[in-house]
């Protein structure tokens, strides 16, 4: 009798031990535990799921697909992107270039205002930017090497005056920087380390009231913002859980626990989920592609007809449906790919997988027994599955790759330090051609990993970056993707059509091009409705 | 003698926490890559580069970094992350509570249920209880976390619907409501564990069992006309008992090694997602913080494991 009462004493005890260590309990109002469960959905909450926490509050530091999914909801951007990856007005109602080119002018929204009541101006966006180049951060930096200084011209107007003509200006700022509060950010010593985790301070349609590390971020929608198609975003509450493996993320939206998974689904996922009645699954194109860069700098790689060998020794047409279940689509084995209508040129024609023709020009190189490693980050399900296939491949042409699968920050490593002889990966957003090719073919360019030194691309590219509209880039950017195809300083294998699920409950979601935006981008969540 | 057994114990606790932290420090280290470029974008200009390698401390000669960690710890500060800009323990102490919560609860929900499948087993050696006790408990020891828990969240989450998907409370629920739920998130990522770990503990006690009824006392005892259930419970599970206190000491460390994969199966908030991340964005500090906690936790439960073994056993205290 004494025993059974200690063990009921020792059983209270526990339950009240792990009841004593809960850590504090949220109690936001209304709704259901997640998602919209076997409920209709209400436009109270939508729950979105991801597999990673915020990192970084601070938009400018923030660099996963999380912090930017949850940042861009409370940080404006001057431009935004339509469904084709066309810039439309956001925070900016009109924006032109002068006729030389080195003056770009802005004019922005008057209706706008911070969530501590103060207006948002163009002092925020010179602030920003002026921030951007000072602490030099990531992408951004990289992307107004032309920008010199910005001239408030009134509070919804600025100049901003580049050093050389440069067509992709705007176009880059627009779309990449996050106009941050100049009156809260100016008083962080290093806005580099500033964390900016509370007494959020946004102007973008929801604001951030909740945080729960590794479960939950809250955000609750500003009931005036201008830019919402109404007026006011439909949805009152957004919340974002966290899954980090995607596989219970996957089933917690099959059990209506969330509404939305907003990261890209592997291909074998996608497929899994096209027969759930309660699903509804979209499709997105890619602003990036899928390839294999060679390393021009080390022999034999700097011979053209050893880098056609190896592009005549790929099967694309395998890797698309075999490795990506077809959800990919060629670019013809060009930079130019058709998520750019504006520059995508119809004439190229995709490397052939023709193994005798490889063997011939490695012939013509005098090229024997070549053998080459490949580096790729193996945890990438895509590239996982076709690194495989190109190596399989190449052995018909008689050529040993290598594989490398390396952990994700191995890769980056080596990648950054150019420590490769075949680089597989993909590029996330390639949204401005000019720019881009900048990037990543000019001699020095930030994320050139062929090491292209070639002085006629490098004059192509300047072109089309002075030129001032699209229209005008076109002719001499086709020539440099002209030229990379040739010289084979990029080998594009495709470009993936994304997967994106949502329940079956919501409706009216504004998808956009890459993972980035995907269908949580403000402007969709902004009108986003429960289905009728 | 109680003093300096115990002081013995102390010191062995802190020689081994210093050897942890020194060996966690060096190791993260080891890790491939380069923290810097998982703060920044990888095509950062080599001053932004710099500028954020003497930020994290890490211009430094290794020793000097060392040595200036121990500095901070011994003040009891575990520095600050480098990709949240926040201190370690505030991030950590987060997500603690969750940790202690899920291992303490699957702990005692194992021996709970592992000494009782123990003694069954012993008691019934050979019978059929006892065949299907240890095929349980070898296939159990074989399990894969990921695998147990994708299976129980679709059976018993989707299919059946009896507990929820991930997560680790209903954030609408207040009060004891909030506690309710607290249980039931917790259910299966504990049954997870529970479930890697009670084959040891129902083998361990098996085979100490079933040795320690073929000793003299006991054939005493039922000589004496003892109950046989008196015989087993009151006289040879309780000598049976200490190698089982031991393992759950080793256990604890385990049992912190299957937090990383079930916290994040479940999407559980807790340290072992936390480590899990940290290796991702190689966030030094964070790592850091994170063992030096688990370890100073496994550290105290061997050191109260062994002290309570002192006070039970005066061999021990002698020895």
């Amino acid at each position: 009798m004494r025993r059974r009462a200690a063990l009921t004493a020792l059983a209270a005890a526990v339950i009240a031990g792990v009841a004593a260590c809960a850590p504090s309990t949220p109690g936001s109002g209304g709704g259901s535990t997640g998602g919209s469960g076997g409920a209709a959905a209400t436009a109270d909450r939508l729950t979105i799921g991801t597999t990673a926490d915020v990192v970084n509050f601070n938009p400018l530091v923030g660099n996963s697909r999380t912090d930017s999914w949850v940042t861009n909801l409370m940080y404006p951007h001057l431009t935004q992107m339509d469904e084709t990856g066309k810039r439309i007005p956001y925070l900016a109602t009109e924006w032109a270039y002068s006729k030389d080119g080195k003056t770009a002018t802005v004019k922005l929204r008057d209706d706008m205002t911070w969530s501590d009541g103060k207006p948002v101006t163009a002092e925020d966006i010179v602030y920003t930017i002026d921030t951007v180049k000072k602490e030099k951060f990531g992408v951004v930096a990289g992307l107004i090497t032309a920008y010199d200084k910005a001239e408030v011209v009134s509070p919804t107007e600025i100049e901003f005056k580049l050093t050389r003509p440069d067509g992709t200006f705007l176009h880059n700022i627009g779309f990449w920087m996050p106009i941050v509060p100049k009156h809260v950010f100016e008083k962080a010593p290093s806005v580099q380390k500033f964390a900016n985790d509370k007494d959020w301070v946004s102007a973008g349609p929801y604001k951030l009231t909740k945080v729960e590390r590794g479960q939950r971020y809250v955000m609750e929608r500003v009931e005036k913002f201008g830019p919402a198609p109404s007026g006011t975003p439909g949805v009152k509450e957004i919340v974002f859980r966290v899954f980090p493996d995607v596989n219970t993320e996957v089933l917690a939206l099959r059990n209506g626990d969330i509404d939305v998974i907003a990261n890209v689904l592997p291909p074998a996922t996608a497929v899994s989920l096209k027969g759930d009645s309660k699903i509804k699954m979209m499709e997105i194109p890619s602003l990036g592609w899928a390839h294999l860069q060679y390393n021009t700098k080390r022999k034999p790689l700097d011979d053209v007809r050893v880098r056609q060998a190896l592009a005549h020794a790929v099967d694309y047409e395998a890797i698309r449906k075999i490795a990506l279940q077809g959800f990919a689509k060629t670019s013809n084995s060009s930079v130019l790919t058709p998520s750019q209508p504006d520059y995508f040129d119809p004439t190229m024609k995709e490397y052939a997988f023709d193994v005798n023709k490889s063997k011939e020009l490695l012939k013509q190189a005098g090229v024997t027994n070549l053998s080459l490693n490949m580096i790729y980050d193996q945890a990438d399900p895509n590239i996982a599955k076709w690194a495989p296939m190109v190596r399989d491949s190449a052995k018909q042409a008689g050529i040993e790759i290598k594989l490398q699968g390396l952990e994700r920050n191995t890769y980056i490593a080596k990648g950054s330090k150019r420590d490769f002889d075949i680089y597989a990966g993909s590029w996330a957003i390639m949204d401005n051609p000019p720019a881009n090719m900048a990037l990543a073919f000019k001699t020095g360019g930030f994320i050139n990993y062929a090491q292209v030194e070639d002085p006629k691309l490098d004059d192509l590219i300047d072109q089309g970056q002075r030129a001032l509209s699209p229209a005008e880039a076109k002719g001499p950017i086709q020539e440099a993707a002209k030229l990379i195809h040739e010289q084979v300083y990029d080998n594009v294998l495709y470009v993936e059509t994304f997967n994106i699920a949502h329940s079956t409950k919501w409706t009216d979601f504004k998808p956009m091009p890459s993972e980035l935006l995907s269908i949580v981008n403000p402007l969709s969540l902004a009108q986003a409705k429960p289905a009728p | 003698m109680r003093l300096k057994f115990i002081g013995v114990r102390l010191l062995r606790g802190l020689l081994t926490l210093w050897f942890a932290v020194t060996v966690t420090f060096f190791l993260v280290r080891l890790l491939p890559g380069d923290p810097v470029l998982a703060v920044a974008d990888p095509n950062m200009t080599e001053e932004l580069r710099a500028k954020l390698l003497a930020d994290f401390g890490l211009d430094q000669p290794l020793m000097v970094q060392y040595l200036d960690y121990l500095r901070q710890l011994v003040q009891g500060n575990l520095g600050m992350s480098f990709r949240q800009s926040l201190p370690v323990t505030e991030v950590l102490m987060e997500r603690l509570p969750w940790t202690l919560i899920l291992t303490m609860s699957a702990m005692v929900a194992t021996v709970v249920i592992g000494i009782p499948l123990g003694v069954l087993a012993a008691t019934k050696a050979r019978g059929w209880a006892d065949r299907l006790i240890q095929i349980g408990g070898i296939t159990a020891q074989s399990l894969f976390v990921p695998s147990v828990g994708i299976f129980l969240l679709y059976t018993l989450g989707v299919l059946l619907g009896w507990f929820p998907i991930g997560g680790a409370i209903d954030p609408d629920a207040t009060g004891f409501a909030a506690t309710l739920s607290m249980l039931h998130h917790l259910v299966l990522p504990c049954l997870s564990l529970v479930l890697i770990q009670l084959g040891s503990y129902v083998l361990t006690m098996r085979s100490t069992l079933m040795e320690a009824l073929g000793d003299d006392y006991v054939a005493l005892a039922k000589a004496k006309g003892v109950r046989p259930s008196a015989v087993v419970w009151k006289h040879a599970v309780r000598n049976a008992l200490l190698p089982t206190t031991t393992i759950a000491g080793i256990q604890l460390g385990m049992l912190f090694g299957g937090a990383v994969l079930t916290e994040t199966i479940y999407a559980y908030p807790g340290i072992g997602r936390a480590i899990y991340e940290a290796v991702g964005q190689m966030d030094f500090p964070v790592l850091q913080g994170a063992f030096v906690l688990l370890a100073a936790a496994v550290v105290a439960a061997n050191l109260l494991t062994d002290i309570a073994y002192g006070f039970l056993d005066p061999r021990v205290r002698t020895a």
